[in-house]
This record gives C-alpha cells, sequence and structure tokens, in this order.
C-alpha cells in the first residue's frame, strides 16, 4: 500500500490489537509470544516504514508459531487451543499484510477473533467490548473501502475527513443492524446447550468453595470479589445474622485438612423439613458458574431443585456441575431441626472421629473443663466464650500451623480466618464427646436495592461448625461471631482488618456493589433467555408452541420486514455520488495514480496536476498530460470535447509501479 | 493563422523580449502583462535596485507606447501630474500643458512618498480612466497602463496607500533577489540601459486594445465560477484574513485570469490561472488575522484548502 493507505493499515492493527487483548491474556506465555511478536513487528514496520520480511522467515515462523502451540496445548482440537491458532496465524497474516485483500481479511477475522470470547464467558463487559471492537473494525473497513474506492468508483477520501467522524459514521451502520441483531435474539430457536456444546474446561479455573477444607482455603476465596450468586427473595429478606448459606459439609479431619464423609454424601435427608410453615423463605438463586456440583441455601432447604438430592446433612447436590449461569427456586425453613432426637450410629462415629494422639495440650484442657462441667451444652458455651475472652484475633495473616495445628492455634499464634475457628471448634467440641462437624458456605451478602437482589460473592465464604446436642439436634455455632461479630455484622470486609487490595476504598467497593445490578439484568434478561423465556414472549402474538423450524420461518419473514426498512436506510447514508461522469472519470484516474504512489491533492488543477505528476512518473507522462487536458477541456472550455474520449482514456490508463 | 493567433504571438514574443531584459523574473513578467491585458494597474513593492524601474522600462519599450516617469515626492503637487493650463496671449486663450498622467505607460517611483492629494490625482485616474482640470474633463489615452513602485522597507516620511486606494492596483507582486545563475547572467551581459534602448517596438497600442478585447472573449465556465466563489468565501472566513475580497477584487480576479489563460494559449481559464493570479491579486487586499506572518504564506495554505470542483 501506498502512503495514503498507510494510515488505513494503522487501523487494521489497532483492530486486530484491540480483537487479541481478551484471548492473549488467557495463553499460555509461548503461544502470547507468538502472538504479539508478529504484531509488534508490524506495527514498527508500518511506523518505520521497514520492508516486509522475506518469505522464508515468515514460513520458519510459521511452523514455529505451530511448534509454540502443540507444545503448550498437547493438540490443536481444544476450544482454548483452536482460538489461540486463530489468533497466532492473524498476527502472522499481519505481517505480509501489505494489500487491501489481506488488510480486509485480518479486519473480518479479527470480528470472529473478538467474537470467540463469548465461549469462555458471558460476562456484561464482553458484549460492551464486543461493540467497541466490532465499531473499530467497521470503520477499518470503511476507510480501506474509501481508500481503494477512490481507484475503482472515483470517490475520493472527502476532504477533513475525521477519524470521528468516520466512527460515527460506523455507529450509524450499527445502529441500523440492531433490528436485525434483536431478530435473531429474540427469534432464533434456543437449543438447551449452545451450538458449540460446552465441554468441561470452560471455565479459567474452578472456583468457589471445594469438596475439603484446609487452613488457608477460605481465605484465598476472600481475595476473590466475583459474584458466587445472586438470591432475589419473595417475601421478606432475612435479616444479615441469619443470612448462612449452607454448602459442602464435611466431618472428617485428618489433623488438617476437613473432608466430607460417605455417608454424608449418600444418605439422604430424612424427614424433609416442611415446606409450608410459616416462617419459610421463598426465593430464586441464580448462580454464576463455577464447575462444583454444590447448590446454596438458607438452613434449612426444604425442597429440591431438579436434578439435585439433599444430603443427610443438608447439602444440595447437583448431578452435574454448574457450567452456566444456572437459576433454582429455593423453599427454607429456619425452624426446623435437624435429627433431633436421635443420631444414627454411623454418623456419630463420623462425627466423633480425631486422629490419634493428636493436639495433646487442647485435649488436656478439654478434660479439665469436662471434670468441671460435664454438662455438653455448658461445655459448648465456654468454648465459644473461649473464643471470645482469650486474644483471638481474626484476620488474613494467620501462621502456617504445624503437626498440632489446633494446640498451635489456640495456645500460640491465636490468630486466624474463619475456617481456622471452625476447624478448631469442631475438634474441641470431638474431644469433649460431642458430635460436630463443619460447615462451609456463604456468610452475608450485599442487598442491592436497586435490583432489589442479595449479591453474595466469593469473599463472603465462611465456615462454621454444628454440633448435635440432644433434644436439640444439629446446631450451628459460628465461633467467628465470638471472635469478630463484626464479621456477622458488616459482612466479611468489614471485619478484615487488614486491606485486601490497595483499591478496596470504601466508594469503589459501594460502586462496584450498585453496579452488580447491570451485570444481575445482563444475566436476567439476556442469558437467561432461553427456549421457555421465549415461548412465553411468543404465546401473547398466538405463536406459543413452535418448533425450531417455524421459528426459522418466522424469523425470515422479520428479517425481510427489517430489511424493508434497513435497507434504504443503508443506501441513503451512502452519500450521493459524483454526478458529473467528466468528474467521475477523473477522480477515478486520480484513484490510479494514488494506487502507484502518487496522492494527488484535491486542491490541485488538472493542468498542474498533469506537470507535477508527469514529472514524478515518467514513464506515463504521455497518458497523465492527454487525460488531464482533456479534463480542462470537459470542465472548463467552451467546446468541451465528447466525455466518452475521457473515460475511455482513463480506462486505458493503467499505471505499475 | 488567425489573427488572434498572430496578436497571441507577437504577445508572447513581447514576453519574451522583456523577459530577456528582466533575467529569471518569468512569473513576474507574465503578471504584469497579465495586469495589462486585463486593463489593470500594477503595484510593485520591493527595495531598490533590484528591477522594478527596469521592468517598467521594458513593458513601455516593447508596448512602444510612449512612457513617462514620475518621482514621487513629498513636495509634488497634483499639477505636476495632470500638468496645467497656461494663458496664450496670443490666442487669448487657455492652453492645457498636459502633464505626465497623460502618457501611455506611466512609471510612478516610491508612490508613497507623495502627499494623499498628490496620489489621489493619480489613483483617479487610474480608476476612472478621465482626469479633471480645472473643470474640464480630459480623457486618458487607452492603452493607459500604470507601474508604482514602493518601498515596503523605508517608511519614514511616507505617506502609506490607504486600502481603498491599493485596490485601485489589479496586481502586485516584489520582484525579489535575481537566481544565482540569473544574477551571474546580470553581471557579465552589457549594461542594461543599452540592451534597452536597442529593444524594439512589438506592439502597437492598437494591437494592446485588441488584445483587451480578446481577452474578454476567454471562456470562464459555470465550474470555473464555483471555484472562484468557493475561493472568495474562504477568504471571508474569519480564521484567514481581517476582512475577506470585495466581489469587486472577484471581477479583478477573473479579468486577470481571463489574461493569464490566454497568455497560455488557451480559450478557457482553468483553475490554474486563477490560482496564478490569486496570490499577486490578494497580495495587497488582504491581511492575515491573528498571529500569522506572511500574507503570501497563508494565502498559499488558503489555496491548497479550497478543492478544485
Amino acid at each position: 500500500m501506498n502512503p495514503t493507505a498507510r494510515n488505513p493499515m494503522l487501523w487494521v492493527i489497532a483492530t486486530f490489537t484491540l480483537a487479541l487483548l481478551p484471548q492473549v491474556l488467557r495463553m499460555p506465555p509461548a503461544v502470547a509470544l507468538f502472538a504479539l511478536a508478529p504484531l509488534a513487528w508490524r506495527v514498527a514496520a508500518e511506523v518505520r516504514g521497514w520492508n516486509p520480511l522475506p518469505a522464508m522467515l515468515r514460513h520458519v515462523l510459521t511452523v514455529l508459531a505451530l511448534m509454540a502451540l502443540l507444545f503448550s496445548y498437547g493438540d490443536l482440537s481444544g476450544r482454548r487451543a483452536a482460538v489461540s491458532l486463530l489468533a497466532v496465524m492473524l498476527s502472522l497474516k499481519l505481517i505480509e499484510c501489505y494489500r487491501f485483500r489481506d488488510a480486509r481479511l485480518v479486519v473480518s477475522f479479527s470480528l470472529f477473533l473478538c467474537a470467540t470470547q463469548f465461549l469462555f464467558g458471558q460476562k456484561i463487559g464482553m458484549p460492551v467490548y464486543g461493540v467497541a471492537v466490532t465499531l473499530l473494525a467497521l470503520a477499518t473497513l470503511v476507510r480501506l473501502q474509501r481508500v481503494e474506492a477512490w481507484a475503482t468508483r472515483g470517490t475520493p477520501p472527502r476532504p477533513r475527513h475525521s477519524s470521528l467522524a468516520e466512527l460515527g459514521f460506523s455507529l450509524r451502520l450499527l445502529a441500523l443492524a440492531v433490528p436485525a441483531g434483536l431478530a435473531f435474539f429474540l427469534l432464533f430457536p434456543r437449543l438447551a446447550t449452545p451450538l458449540w456444546g460446552i465441554p468441561e474446561t470452560t471455565l479459567d479455573s474452578k472456583s468457589g468453595l471445594s469438596d475439603s477444607m484446609a487452613p488457608g482455603d477460605i481465605q484465598k476465596l476472600f481475595m476473590d470479589d466475583s459474584p458466587a450468586f445472586r438470591v432475589t427473595f419473595e417475601g421478606p429478606v432475612p435479616p444479615p445474622s441469619e443470612r448462612y448459606w449452607r454448602g459442602p459439609v464435611f466431618w472428617r479431619f485428618d489433623g488438617r485438612t476437613w473432608t466430607d464423609s460417605f455417608y454424608s454424601r449418600n444418605l439422604p435427608a430424612n424427614p424433609m423439613p416442611p415446606d409450608d410453615a410459616p416462617g419459610v423463605y421463598r426465593y430464586s438463586v441464580q448462580m454464576e458458574p463455577n464447575e462444583r456440583k454444590w447448590l446454596f441455601a438458607l438452613d434449612y432447604p426444604a425442597i429440591e431443585p431438579p436434578d439435585s438430592r439433599i444430603t443427610v446433612d443438608f447439602q444440595i447436590l447437583r448431578r452435574d456441575p454448574v457450567l452456566q449461569l444456572y437459576r433454582y427456586r429455593m423453599v427454607s425453613n429456619p425452624d426446623f431441626r435437624d435429627s433431633p432426637l436421635k443420631l444414627p450410629a454411623e454418623l456419630a462415629f463420623n462425627a466423633l472421629e480425631l486422629p490419634e494422639g493428636s493436639n495433646p495440650r487442647t485435649r488436656a484442657m478439654i478434660e479439665e473443663w469436662r471434670s468441671q462441667s460435664p454438662s455438653p451444652s455448658d461445655l459448648v458455651d465456654r468454648a465459644y466464650r473461649h473464643f471470645g475472652e482469650d486474644p483471638f484475633r481474626y484476620t488474613l495473616d494467620a501462621p502456617v500451623l504445624g503437626e498440632h495445628s489446633v494446640d498451635e492455634f489456640l495456645f500460640q499464634s491465636r490468630a486466624g480466618f474463619c475456617e481456622h475457628y471452625a476447624s478448631a471448634f469442631a475438634v474441641m467440641m470431638r474431644m469433649a464427646g460431642i458430635p460436630a462437624r463443619v460447615v462451609t458456605g456463604y456468610m452475608g451478602g450485599y442487598y442491592n436495592p436497586l435490583g432489589e437482589y442479595l449479591l453474595v460473592r466469593q469473599s463472603d465464604a465462611h465456615a462454621w461448625a454444628e454440633v448435635w446436642l440432644e433434644g436439640q439436634g444439629w446446631t450451628a455455632i459460628d465461633p467467628t461471631a465470638a471472635v469478630s461479630p463484626a464479621r456477622i455484622d458488616r459482612g466479611s470486609l468489614g471485619a478484615v482488618p487488614e486491606p485486601r487490595f490497595w483499591m478496596d476504598v470504601p466508594w469503589l467497593r459501594s460502586m462496584k456493589n450498585s453496579a452488580d445490578v447491570v451485570q444481575q439484568r445482563w444475566n436476567d434478561w439476556v442469558i437467561e433467555y432461553g427456549a421457555r423465556q421465549q415461548a412465553n414472549l411468543l404465546a401473547p402474538l398466538g405463536l406459543g408452541a413452535m418448533t425450531p423450524a417455524s421459528l426459522v420461518l418466522i424469523l425470515a419473514l422479520v428479517l425481510g420486514l427489517v430489511g424493508l426498512v434497513v435497507v434504504p436506510l443503508v443506501l441513503r447514508i451512502r452519500g450521493p455520488s459524483e454526478k458529473d461522469p467528466a468528474r467521475r472519470a477523473w477522480l477515478r484516474f486520480l484513484g490510479r495514480l494514488n494506487q502507484v504512489g502518487y496522492s494527488a491533492s484535491l486542491a490541485n488543477g488538472p493542468l498542474e496536476l498533469a506537470a507535477d505528476a508527469a514529472a514524478r512518473l515518467p514513464a506515463h507522462r504521455e497518458g497523465i498530460v492527454s487525460i488531464s487536458e482533456l479534463y480542462a477541456r470537459c470542465r472548463f472550455s467552451a467546446n468541451p470535447p465528447p466525455v466518452s474520449d475521457l473515460e475511455q482514456a482513463v480506462h486505458r490508463f493503467r499505471p505499475k509501479k | 493563422m488567425s489573427e488572434t493567433d498572430n496578436r497571441l504571438q507577437r504577445l508572447q514574443e513581447a514576453t519574451e523580449a522583456v523577459n530577456r531584459i528582466l533575467l529569471g523574473k518569468d512569473r513576474q513578467v507574465n503578471l504584469a502583462f497579465c495586469c495589462l491585458l486585463a486593463r489593470g494597474h500594477l503595484l510593485i513593492e520591493d527595495v531598490p535596485g533590484v528591477g522594478k524601474t527596469t521592468l517598467a522600462h521594458a513593458m513601455a519599450r516593447v508596448i512602444g507606447s510612449n512612457y513617462q516617469r514620475v518621482q514621487f515626492t513629498s513636495d509634488l503637487l497634483p499639477a505636476d501630474i495632470l500638468g496645467v493650463s497656461i494663458y496664450k496671449r496670443e490666442k487669448d486663450v487657455f492652453e492645457l500643458h498636459p502633464g505626465p498622467i497623460f502618457s501611455q505607460v506611466i512609471l510612478a517611483d516610491e508612490i508613497n512618498r507623495a502627499t494623499p492629494k498628490t496620489q489621489s490625482a493619480l489613483l483617479e485616474g487610474m480608476a476612472e480612466g478621465q482626469v479633471t482640470i480645472e473643470n474640464e474633463t480630459h480623457a486618458l489615452p487607452d492603452p493607459f497602463f500604470v507601474m508604482a513602485t514602493q518601498n515596503p522597507l523605508d517608511l519614514v516620511g511616507t505617506f502609506p496607500l490607504p486600502d481603498s486606494q491599493l485596490d485601485r492596483f489589479l496586481i502586485s507582486f516584489s520582484i525579489g533577489y535575481p537566481a544565482p545563475e540569473a544574477e551571474r547572467a546580470l553581471l557579465v551581459a552589457e549594461d542594461r540601459a543599452l540592451l534597452l534602448d536597442r529593444t524594439e517596438q512589438i506592439l502597437s497600442p492598437a494591437e494592446i486594445r485588441a488584445l483587451q478585447e480578446d481577452c474578454n472573449a476567454i471562456h470562464v465556465s459555470e465550474n470555473l465560477l464555483d471555484y472562484v466563489q468557493a475561493l472568495l468565501a474562504e477568504t471571508r472566513d474569519e480564521r484567514w484574513f481581517e476582512a475577506g475580497l470585495s466581489p469587486r477584487a472577484g471581477l479583478a480576479l477573473l479579468a486577470a485570469s481571463r489574461a493569464h489563460a490566454f497568455l497560455a494559449g488557451r480559450d478557457y481559464v482553468a483553475p490554474e490561472d486563477i490560482k496564478t493570479i490569486f496570490p499577486a491579486l490578494t497580495r495587497h487586499r488582504l491581511s492575515p488575522s491573528g498571529f500569522s506572518q506572511d500574507p503570501e504564506e497563508q494565502v498559499r495554505e488558503l489555496l491548497s484548502q479550497v478543492p478544485i470542483p
């Protein structure tokens, strides 16, 4: 391309860079290098005016890039690998992109590359980013078209045509595409899973609570501000102190790590809490995908969501992991008592088991307490108060614990996060002969008054303990509340003295909380728009149960109608083309000169241009001079020659570099 | 060969003859002839010694007109230009002794040194083609061509011409120092005065009148008028100049451009004619707005921004 066309090349590079950015963050370093290096070279080549790389070197680079991809991903069949392949190949394409055709190809594929980010997530930021990239890509295509059209159709770029105007033009084009986009969104047949399916490896890493708990696990989650789920209540919202969202429950303790037991996982809850008692909470939960099977509910879940079961310790386990945004309805009965009269023997055994000979100091202390007052409820009370009286600290800055972790925690460090307290409390109870288990889940949440929903983040993750007392059944005890009442009242962020991130300032946090309503609306209206919602939408029109085929037919009809309105508008914004055939031929001639590197100013008259261009392109002197003179006479003389002479002369004029 | 072509050839011979005397100043010579053919008057602004007088002299020689040079000074009176009526006793009448203004070609040297009253005596003649002396109107010869000079640097004791009178001049330029080769040629060649003396008359006053008529016949197309109007409109944008060009200036532009096209041997005005004339036409008419320095620079910039329709 020539100097005038250089400008569009920078636009092409910018479009590709923007489309590449979200992908490059997910790439292994070696692949990212091959995605970025050619891009960087092309930018430098464009700015410095370097020559294209020799073909041999380009081929070697391509082979190396493929090897890097294979080495990093194993094969090229996965979605991640395929997208990386596309990105790397496009970047390599850029280094040999010197023609309009190639530039257009890179821009079009950049759009596709940008769309691939929806294979990895559906956050609200993505469509916004996608629109931005599309806008830039459109402006780039328009610019390419303008420069090229000069040569072929005789439409020169308008003088003083700013980039802003180009973007505005693209925005108008995009706006005209909105009706068609809406029609596709509303009417395209909804499939149970997307066309490309959702394999196990959708998410970049599993997030949220897991099937085991070791010290530090929940603390890690505390750093993660991403939403875990959102809850919309049908009736009253429970007060903050009752917002314990039950998740994985742990029975087995090996001295360090808590895990679940065979029984708890496989025995069903029996009896189920009644779901029609007064005081039950009814709500629906919209869960963010986390690739785990647990669903979360307030104590005690009274109904089973579809494809899920409720275990004996009231975990809700889904058959499949949650891979997409998932919504379920739930009823919770807070007044229910879990096995108040008798604990089955095998469960009691699990709930009392401790590793041999661990934590002797704690054991000694508990023995002493027991001898002073053997009543279980007194012991529970005393242990709870113990955390409140001694100088225990609730902190992120907990030291690493050794073999007798509970001893060290209780007598030395006295500093920890909720999992330390829950774990220590459960161990103490078991030493006292009281069945105990650890429950993990989320505590609290931010109530968004705008969207009227409760937002629970990963940073709200929490662990507490449950003890079994005769007559009362399983009773939740949150030792954290004894150490740091603020954790319960003000949420996890209010309880920790250390700031998590430098940007963790209150106004930013509250803004983030309020702004989450946008994401929630996006989830509700766009991502959750499925076959059922589609049917609901079409039912009032008498189009209730539609087969996919008839949906496609309706879609085609609507698109046709939209086209009737939009196409004339698109044609109108193209603007009037030059009416005078002589001038059109002249502009085409200028475009041809432009292609061979002579960029003519539109403020130059034909004769002036002829002298200048003929000097710069001596090989085409004759053609240039005769065309210019013909044109000057066509436009300005009293007896103009026939325009066809000029048109033929321009048609014959095929300059070469 | 038609009569017009014949005249045109002679005209081109005349410009070449002047070019042989004033070396390397084709543009200025060309503009001077355009000015003559468009029935305008010429203002030359430059320092002494670069050839203002030589140019005027050479022009006068080749167009064979009677030529007068008037050195303007602060004590020059209108009568020194116009002439006086003197009583003739033998005839018992007052008889006009015509002043230098009754020549066909006048060199008004350092016009800004005279008092405004004297200046306006000349300028009235330039504008109207006639002068009034003691209530009697006398027609001036035709062709009537005034070349005035000014020194732009030496302004002490001068009376600068007001804008309204500058407007009487169709074209203005500076001659400037010669290019090195031209200067070398000038230094080694024989004396310009001798050369001037040997220069023959090429065009007669009648031929000049005919040439002026020929220029009127040069075609101006609608497209070209669009361009002229676009230029005029652009000069009126205040980001360029304090005040724009008047319609009269537009007419003058067309007239001079016609002459330029004719000189180039074309029977129609092309945008190039306009672009060549435009700087010389605006040089003394427009003053740049804001901080911009050189009016010519400003005009070139303006020309490069107005697309040709």
